[in-house]
């Protein structure tokens, strides 16, 4: 396995700010687009509406920098170790919406949260013990 | 689920599996000849025109098909890009991988069909 940079340059710190990045992104999105809605207009299916609203473009905004983070993570980890672990904005922006949005989650949709989380730590594990050894 | 729908949902799948190859091979290859050269930003390039691609059909599919219905599909990208990365990048598959992935695309399944 190729030599990880250690500190900031951490690949694994730059999937978790991804994971996090996304989710805040998600949440942004969200909330920009509830403001923005109107849906008696021809073009509302197009989601352009969503433009006029800042948190729309700080979405933006985390997104691309999601993807520079992202890129980051490929340079240093195997696609079929880090694209697993990405799959961590499925259990955080259920929590999230739950959470900050107010959003309700259902126990069929706890079950499936809790089966994505135990699979990430199922994937996490021996690359954190990796991550030891260094 | 018409034949047309199942093929476009296939296609946002595929387009969106082989884009992250194509990222991961220009990234890797960043390693030995830098940001600059044609056999990084070729694939960079093919990488950014399947994901653009991916995001159309999946925007397209959102306006017919409800989002609980396409994101099991999205589920299933896990473990097809496991696998992918196994053949095409011959990353080693460990069973913890295998397990993980097995149990994400179950949870992501379930967390849309709720």
């Amino acid at each position: 396995m190729r030599n990880r940079p250690t500190g900031w340059a951490n690949p694994l710190l730059h999937l978790v700010l991804s994971v996090i990045l996304v989710t805040v992104s998600e949440l942004l999105l969200k909330r920009g687009a509830a403001e923005t809605a109107t849906p008696q207009q021809t073009w509302s299916w197009t989601g352009v509406s969503g433009l006029a609203s800042p948190w729309v473009w700080c979405a933006i905004v985390l997104i691309i920098l999601s993807f520079v983070t992202w890129l980051h993570v490929l340079r240093y980890l195997a696609l079929s170790v880090a694209f697993p672990l990405s799959n961590a904005v499925y259990v955080l922006v259920p929590l999230c919406s739950w959470l900050f949005l107010g959003e309700s989650i259902s126990a069929t949709r706890w079950c499936g949260i809790a089966l994505v989380l135990i699979g990430l730590v199922v994937v996490a594990k021996p690359v954190a013990r990796l991550e030891e050894r260094l | 689920m018409s034949v047309l729908s199942f093929v476009l949902i296939l296609i946002a799948v595929m387009t969106l599996v082989s884009g992250e190859l194509f990222l991961k091979r220009a990234m890797e290859t960043t390693h030995e000849s830098g940001f600059g050269s044609r056999r990084v930003l070729l694939p960079f390039s093919a990488g950014i025109a399947a994901m653009t691609i991916s995001f159309f059909l999946k925007l397209g599919l959102l306006q017919h098909f409800d989002l609980s219905y396409l994101y099991p599909f999205q589920g299933f990208s896990v473990i097809i890009i496991s696998i992918a990365a196994a053949i095409m990048l011959h990353e080693r598959l460990t069973p913890p991988l295998v397990i993980g992935a097995l149990l994400i695309s179950a949870g992501i399944v379930v967390v849309s069909i709720s």
